[in-house]
């Protein structure tokens, strides 16, 4: 009610040629002390953080001493990172993580799709049971996977051994060159589910008109996969990359549990590197300074998310 | 261009029979028009003869193949869909190619044929367009030129013009029996809206529950209705039909209504219904050969004014009569009001006569 009454009295207010932010948010004003209690928590909870980060990344902060005793060293903490050799490391593993695992992850998720897409029997529980991997604890799940990796005990290598391929169990995670592999292979079998999902409801939308005009002017299965079903496709396409994108940048779980970054940083991607240096050696200032670098990455991926979405209902809306 | 056959075609879906035993054949070059109410079975059958659905039993011959297990390319036909599936990424001028490429013919022959057909379906300046840029009506001519570039055996259509406003719609009708002039294309046509079947069709064909109920020029469905399902659907407004009985009255066989009142025959129309099955006989007859009187005449009978709907032209008087709503029209110059007692006359030339029990026309031998 009161809204309306907001709005009414705006446009009442507003005389052509006397506009500006803070007049329209002054004509605004009921509508904007409704959500002031919001703006109120989110800036405690999400903007004070981000600053304090912020502010943090320009500080030496001495491990072992009280944060108040930190002193101000500028860029230092940026130089210091750049130019470290285990941050050329931890990021190229981060793209080859991130890349590696979303790229698999949507080929993997899509091609289940449409192996799903067609009737059979048998076809609801099979998507059960592949939906099951997303659903459980990535915390169990890596538990689960550290055993069947694991050098001694492990289901793999005693395959392996069984079938006369290998003398010994392979030593998946234990191994600078095969570690950070096999933690990508959880993952994806970890959040593929997650594609398929997206990808199985897009399917559902594609016009069935459309692939039976396509099937009468001659195009075969391939051809109608790829003129009719790709194209309509493309958003839930684009979406579904860039979701996965953000979620894998961030990921946590998996490599902490399993490896937590060893052997040697062989698996160490941002997030645990910048969890290991603030909360394993306190060395907060230059952990911030990480956290900061990662936040505007993120923050671009964030961008052509939403650019994605809303392009997609700009299409709608114009169709 | 080719003739297509039907012959006993049926489709099942479990136990539901969506088309039952059809059989008709449309000639090379002829316009036939597939008409019934929503759910008779006309989009399914226009899939059975695209190779869209497989088909229960029976043969579809097209051109002098029978192509029962044909794959829908390989058949020969081009369809027009209802929401013209035109593919929404593609420019108008690949949507027009598309079926060629499909056919793998060489680049400057595509261009050839696309650009003629766009220039016979006057959309040459809408060629880099697409669909989504395009009206209603555009977008349906471009799904009409992805049909022709293809110079098909059979065109087959599917409601094409239901998404078109009444005014675009009576255009694109005209547009479409052009094309088939011109083109002299053997085309099936699927409708619910009679007009668009009585107005283009060679030749209709009216669908009710999966069956065939009748199958002839639109003059003659029209004129001979052969049950009462068609009297009823053909024609607007609706036939009106009454139901009676047979009796003798002074040696004579007359219609009697439960109200009372009993109908005269002549010597034609007596011959008719000696042969129902049972006493139960439908009067049928079309509001323009039902003569108003305001008072009574040899031969009239009693009713009641049920709703007035002068329309310009003409007005259409409903009236009661033996639990039936009769239609009839009248000069706009004749004033009645509703409930005022009026006569009607039917014309014995003109009317029809249904078998009450079996609903099918009753004919003189
Ligand atoms: N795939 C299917 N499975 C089961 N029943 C179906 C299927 N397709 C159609 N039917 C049934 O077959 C009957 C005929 O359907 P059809 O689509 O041919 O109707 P129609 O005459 O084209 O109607 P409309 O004018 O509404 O388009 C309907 O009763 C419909 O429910
Ligand atoms: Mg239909």
């Amino acid at each position: 009610m009161t809204i309306v009454t907001g709005k009414a009295e705006a446009r009442r207010k507003l005389q052509p040629g006397r506009s500006g932010v803070l007049r329209n948010i002054w004509a605004h004003r009921a509508d904007y002390a409704y959500v002031l209690p919001a703006i109120a928590v989110m800036l405690v909870v999400i903007a004070y953080p981000i600053y304090y980060t912020i502010e943090l990344s320009f500080y030496k902060t001495p491990p072992g001493l009280q944060l108040r005793d930190k002193t101000f060293i500028g860029f230092d903490n940026y130089t210091t990172i750049l130019t470290s050799e285990v941050f050329w490391k931890v990021t190229w593993n981060t793209l080859v993580w991130t890349f590696g695992s979303t790229f698999i992850s949507f080929v993997l998720g899509f091609a289940t799709a449409l192996a799903l897409h067609r009737d059979f029997i048998g076809r609801g529980v099979l998507r059960a049971i592949l939906i099951i991997p997303w659903v459980i604890s990535a915390v169990a799940a890596s538990y689960i996977w550290k055993w069947i990796y694991h050098s001694d005990f492990g289901i793999i290598g005693a395959v392996l051994v069984g079938l006369g391929l290998t003398d010994r169990p392979p030593n998946f995670i234990d191994n600078v060159s095969t570690v950070l592999p096999s933690l990508i292979v959880v993952n994806i079998w970890r959040e593929f589910p997650f594609a398929m999902i997206m990808m199985m409801a897009g399917l559902q939308t594609v016009p069935d008109q459309l692939l039976r005009a396509a099937k009468v002017d001659g195009a075969n299965a391939w051809q109608r996969f790829w003129h009719v079903t790709f194209p309509h496709l493309r958003n839930v396409s684009v979406v579904t990359i860039l979701l996965l994108a953000v979620a894998n940048f961030n990921s946590f779980i998996i490599p902490w549990i399993m490896t937590a970054g060893g052997p040697s940083n062989a698996s160490h991607i941002w997030i645990t590197h910048i969890y290991e240096l603030a909360f394993g050696r306190q060395r907060w200032g230059v952990a911030s300074a990480y956290s900061v670098l990662l936040f505007l990455i993120l923050m671009t991926l964030g961008y052509f998310y939403v650019r994605a979405l809303s392009g997609n209902e700009r299409k709608e809306g114009g169709a | 261009m080719a003739h297509v056959v039907l012959k006993d075609l049926v489709k099942t879906y479990g136990n539901f029979k969506a088309v039952n035993d059809v059989s008709l054949t449309v000639n090379d070059g002829e316009f036939v028009a597939l008409v019934g109410p929503s759910g008779c079975g006309k989009t399914t059958t226009l899939n059975l003869v695209a190779g869209l659905t497989p088909i229960t039993s029976g043969d579809i011959v097209i051109g002098d193949r029978v192509v029962n297990d044909l794959d829908p390319k390989d058949r020969d036909i081009a369809m027009v869909f209802q929401n013209y599936a035109l593919y929404p990424q593609k420019s108008v001028y690949m949507n027009l190619a598309f079926p060629l490429q499909m056919r793998k013919l060489p680049r400057d022959e595509i261009d050839k044929k696309v650009k003629e057909a766009a220039r016979v379906l006057d959309m040459t300046h809408l060629l880099e367009r697409k669909p989504r840029e395009l009206s209603g009506g555009q977008q349906q001519r471009v799904a009409l030129g992805r049909a022709l570039v293809r110079d098909p055996a059979v065109f087959l259509m599917d409601e094409p013009l239901s998404n078109l406003d009444a005014k675009l719609r009576v255009q694109m009708r005209s547009e479409i029996k052009r094309f088939h002039q011109d083109l002299k294309a053997t085309i099936i046509y699927v409708t619910h809206d009679q007009l668009e079947a009585v107005t283009m069709a060679d030749k209709m064909a009216v669908m009710n529950g999966g069956f065939l109920q009748q199958y002839d020029s639109p003059a003659q469905v029209f004129a001979h209705p052969v049950n009462m399902f068609v009297a009823s659907f053909i024609g607007s407004p609706a036939m009106s039909l009454i139901p009676l009985e047979i009796s003798t009255a002074n040696g004579g066989t007359v219609l009697t209504s439960a109200e009372g009142w009993s109908l005269g025959l002549s010597p034609r129309n007596v011959q008719k219904v000696t042969k129902a099955t049972t006493k139960k006989v439908v009067l049928g007859a079309r509001h323009s050969t039902i003569k108003l009187h305001k008072s009574a005449v040899p031969g009239s009978i009693p009713a009641k004014v049920y709703t007035v709907e002068p329309t310009g032209d003409v007005t259409f008087v409903q009236a009661f009569l033996s639990g039936a709503i009769v239609n009839v029209s009248v000069p706009p110059n004749i004033a009645v009001t509703p409930d005022e007692r009026i006569w009607l006359e039917f014309d014995q030339e003109r009317m029809h006569l249904f078998d009450g029990e079996t609903e099918m026309a009753l004919e003189a031998s």
